[in-house]
């Protein structure tokens, strides 16, 4: 920087001092900063984009939701699921249920929605205490089967096969269908719903995060590599699995409830393994047992649907459901979930933060510095 | 009675093709450990291939039947060349991911290429029926039973008594042991996706007979599978096959006598059934009624 | 070495339909011994350990450690009994970190929920930072605190090795179970592990139970040892009287070798 034997500490600080500082502390504080940089972002993201994307906005925020706690089930734990989609519809005819029957405010329907996914989540989890892999799959499977069954014939709260609507979160006066407005900025309802989806997705991440440091995460950690051992450890394995689908369920309740109020109108076929498949690409593309893959994971299932249906236009072998086209968005959108599905599970299990992760430490390789390797272990791998 | 005796020749024939189903699976999880989640698709594939042939080529169906088994195989083989080869010694999350994921795929590409509208199966048999007692016999579901029947029989005599069974079971048992004698893993595995591929198709062409059709959706079928193959225990062939003929009794049984009686499980509760009936047997025996306990390694 | 033994078997046996992997094998460990297992291969030693360890269900026989039937215990109420063990082929977990794998030994002794660890509220992180502290003075005692932060993955054998002890030492067990600890090691490893495995006897004073098959190891450690041959036992005494029993040379060495003084 400066010649040696010359004492420049007074003209440095002078000359770029402040820039300096700031540029250490932000080095040190690199991930806070990140965040908060990304938060800001999202925040104002929105406000830039036309209603249609608003209301893709809306389905990945929930979305992360419901993959985030997917991922503290079968990232973290280990333990195979496809029964989500029927969490995802029970925190919803909760919703409906609360919200639209008896007119409750959103800031009962909400919570109750993940509170009654959870107990369904308590009941179902012992199951896995008996059952592995395999047998785990197909009992989740018949799960989303048997949920849809009940979802289709309790008539008086799914409103049978015809389905049924669901009304806008309402908090005292307000009122998600009507927005609001701060000042002279007017708040839509797209917006509305997505800051309130963010702010729950913010804090299960805090919550996801907390349980990250401490002796839970650990247990989910030791039972998903192997259980025996864990056991052997003093881990309580039969709590750590319940507990891990307690809180995937509870979280899918939430996103479910949200999803099914956004969307206004809910049938009870549409709670499918398809959509349980969905979120399992989510956190296998996005990147098992982190903080952002789940997001990624749904930033991506969910856009790139929303982004072929509008170049489809532009896109002649794209139909869009108007004519023309050879294949529909629907079945290019699996198509390309199942191709990278595959890829995904045999090149790299941890998604793409595990891809970043990747390219991150042969970048630090090749500028020559020697950095404590993070873990890079096969953290992807679900051994249940 | 009357009633009893058409519900249980009914759930006979689709006994007889979740018993292919069921062997389907059982055949690939007995040679390499994998659920091939992907067995409706193919079982699909073939059914809509054979329907194009004879609606379209003006093929005969014989000929359009036998054309179809050979692709469903060919399909399955792609498979496991192109995928799952790949997946040996991983995880269960990872393999049942990956069948799904090529269930996902091949679905979309069908809806695609057929469009999701019901055709005819493409059989020569239609809507009739051997009348007898005052009861109907309808012509596909009696060929079904011994289309079912013959390929039980033929696929039992080919695992006894052929070198390509022997090796099949020995793969299942020991993967390590059977290449150390010699025995071509890669080409049993190839034989076991051939096979189900063909089981597959043929199942799917039954299935398909009046009065049903073929259509893409009709795929999920082979989730209803899956409790046939759960109760008779997913590493036995004799299982799987039995399991298959009691639930599609069980589920003819109850789409005839539920509505009845039990009402309140809820309207088309038959479809569901099966899966309940799974899950209880599981939760006493967590291996099925015939399965066997993986040896855990500490 | 106090009164009552703090681990008492009594006529063990264990079946396995018509093998008796073990027959009638009993003995008793005291308060603070340093206990081997030693035998052939497939003279039921692993089975033994097994057994002990709660992996495997006795068929016949009793366990008693410190007054209490052992039969009723699974394998994850062993923590919770002071019971520690290590593992032959490490059961370390390879995503997490050194410390990490040490902190999961503290599991038994954390009792953080949901709700309190969720929020990280100030009980949580209390509990969090004082078990680290923990976990810390066993990776010191082994020697690897500077390497609380590595992935496990990468470091070589003799060191995961240490992991496990310190793992096995943050449980804070008063009776240890160690599975051939220095199985697969070259000289210097067997070494530095059998010199850990003294040093945490001398200084922790916990019951230790040792099964193993390099002789020279069990010697050097031992203050008393068990010899099984064929699941039964062949010999039970200290060291030197194990090295001198003509069963035991026998067993290893075979019938027609010399008996030397």
């Amino acid at each position: 920087m400066s010649a040696p034997g010359r004492d420049t500490s007074t003209g440095d600080q002078a000359r770029g001092g402040g820039a300096a500082v700031v540029k250490s502390w932000v080095g040190e504080h690199r991930r806070g900063v990140t965040t908060l940089v990304v938060a800001i972002l999202a925040v104002l993201l929105p406000f830039g984009v036309s209603q249609y994307w608003r209301a893709t906005l809306v389905f990945i925020v929930v979305a992360a939701i419901g993959a985030l706690g997917l991922d503290v089930l079968t990232g973290r734990t280990g333990q195979i699921s496809l029964g989500h989609a029927a969490f995802l519809g029970a925190g919803a005819y909760t919703a409906g249920y609360l919200g639209g029957n008896h007119h409750l405010t959103a800031a009962l329907w909400i919570p109750a929605a993940g509170v009654v996914a959870g107990l369904l989540g308590a009941i179902v989890g012992p199951t896995a205490l008996r059952l592995r892999g395999l047998y785990l799959a197909i009992v989740t499977i018949g799960l989303v089967f048997i949920a849809q069954h009940v979802f289709v014939n309790v008539t008086a709260i799914s409103g049978g096969p015809g389905g049924r609507s669901l009304p806008p979160p309402t908090f005292g006066s307000l009122d998600f269908a009507n927005g609001t407005s701060i000042g002279s900025l007017q708040i839509t309802r797209d917006e509305l719903y997505y800051f309130l989806a963010l702010l729950l997705l913010a804090l299960g991440m805090l919550y996801v995060r907390n349980l990250q440091r401490t002796h839970l995460g650990r247990g989910m950690a030791a039972v998903r590599e192997r259980e025996l051992a864990a056991a052997v450890l003093g881990v309580h394995v039969a709590r750590t699995k319940v507990t891990a689908f307690v809180i995937s369920s509870a979280m899918a309740g939430v996103a479910g409830a949200l999803y099914a109020s956004y969307l206004g109108f809910v049938v009870p076929t549409q709670w499918d393994l398809t959509i349980s498949i969905e979120y399992v690409v989510m956190i296998v593309v996005g990147g098992m047992a982190s903080l952002w893959g789940p997001v990624l994971g749904a930033v991506f299932v969910i856009g790139l649907p929303a982004l072929l249906q509008d170049v489809s236009g532009s896109l002649p072998f794209l139909s869009n459901g108007l004519g023309g086209g050879i294949i529909s968005v629907t079945d290019t959108s699996t198509i390309v979930f199942g191709v990278l599905l595959v890829v995904f599970l045999l090149v790299e299990p941890r998604g793409v933060v595990g891809l970043g992760r990747r390219i991150w430490e042969i970048g630090m390789r090749w500028r020559g510095r020697r950095r404590t390797p993070v873990a890079t272990a096969k953290v992807g791998e679900v051994s249940q | 009675m009357k009633n009893f005796a058409q519900l249980l020749f009914a759930g006979v024939a689709l006994g007889a093709i979740y018993a292919l189903i069921a062997l389907g699976f059982t055949v690939i999880y007995r040679a390499s450990r994998v659920i091939n989640f992907a067995q409706g698709e193919l079982l699909v594939f073939g059914a809509l291939l054979v329907s194009v042939l004879v609606s379209t080529a003006k093929f005969p169906f014989w000929l359009a039947f036998v054309i179809g088994a050979l692709a469903a195989g060919l399909v399955g083989l792609l498979f496991q060349l192109g995928v799952l080869r790949f997946a040996l010694g991983r995880p269960d999350f990872t393999i049942v991911m990956l069948t799904l994921g090529l269930a996902s795929v091949l679905n979309a590409v069908l809806d695609t290429t057929y469009g999701d509208y019901p055709r005819a199966n493409g059989d020569p048999w239609g809507s009739s029926a051997v009348h007898s007692a005052g009861l109907a016999f309808s012509w596909v579901k009696i060929w079904t039973i011994i289309a079912a029947l013959v390929v039980l029989v033929g696929f039992f005599v080919f695992n006894r008594y052929s070198r390509y069974g022997l090796a099949m079971r020995s793969a299942a048992i020991d993967p390590e042991a059977a290449l150390a004698v010699g025995i071509p893993l890669r080409r049993v595995y190839a034989t076991a996706w051939v096979l189900a591929g063909i089981v597959a198709c043929v199942g799917g062409v039954f299935l398909g007979g009046y009065p049903s059709s073929v259509q893409p959706a009709v795929g999920n079928i082979a989730f209803l599978a899956f409790p046939a193959i759960i109760l008779g225990g997913i590493d036995s062939t004799t299982g799987a096959v039995v399991g298959g003929f009691v639930i599609g009794v069980v589920e003819e049984l109850t789409a005839g006598y539920q509505p009845q009686y039990a009402s309140w499980l809820g309207h088309n509760f038959y479809l569901v059934a099966p899966y309940v009936l799974m899950i209880l047997v599981l939760l006493v025996r967590p291996y099925g009624l015939f399965g066997s306990r993986p040896a855990e390694r500490l | 070495m106090s009164d009552e033994p703090a681990l008492r078997v009594v006529d063990l046996g264990l079946r396995f339909g018509a093998l008796a992997a073990l027959s009638d094998v009993s003995f008793e460990v005291g308060e603070g011994e340093l206990f081997a297992v030693i035998g052939p291969n497939g003279a039921g030693k692993t089975s033994l350990f097994n057994v002990l360890s709660r992996v495997y269900d006795a068929t016949s026989g009793r366990i008693t450690y410190r007054g209490r039937d052992m039969a009723a215990l699974r394998p994850h109420h062993l923590a919770g009994a002071g019971i520690a063990r290590t593992f032959q082929n490490l059961g370390l977990f390879k995503a997490m970190t050194v410390l990490e794998n040490v902190l999961v030994g503290r599991e038994h002794l954390m009792g953080a929920g949901t709700v309190r660890a969720g929020l990280f509220l100030r009980s949580a992180r209390r509990e969090e930072y004082s078990n680290r502290a923990a976990a810390m003075q066993a990776l010191e005692f082994v020697g690897l605190l500077d390497s609380a932060r590595l992935p496990v993955g990468m470091l070589p054998y003799g060191v995961q090795k240490r992991v496990e002890f310190a793992r096995a030492l943050a449980m804070e067990p008063s009776l240890l179970l160690l599975d051939e600890p220095v199985a697969g090691m070259s000289r210097g490893e067997r070494a530095e592990i059998t010199d850990l495995v003294r040093s945490i006897h001398r200084e922790r004073k916990m019951t230790m139970v040792l099964v193993e098959h390099d002789m020279g190891v069990v010697m050097s450690l031992a203050q008393r040892v068990l010899a099984l041959d064929f699941g039964r036992t062949i010999a039970l005494g200290t060291p030197d009287e194990i090295q001198r029993n003509e069963a035991v040379i026998r067993a290893y060495l075979g019938e027609g070798h010399e008996v030397r003084a």
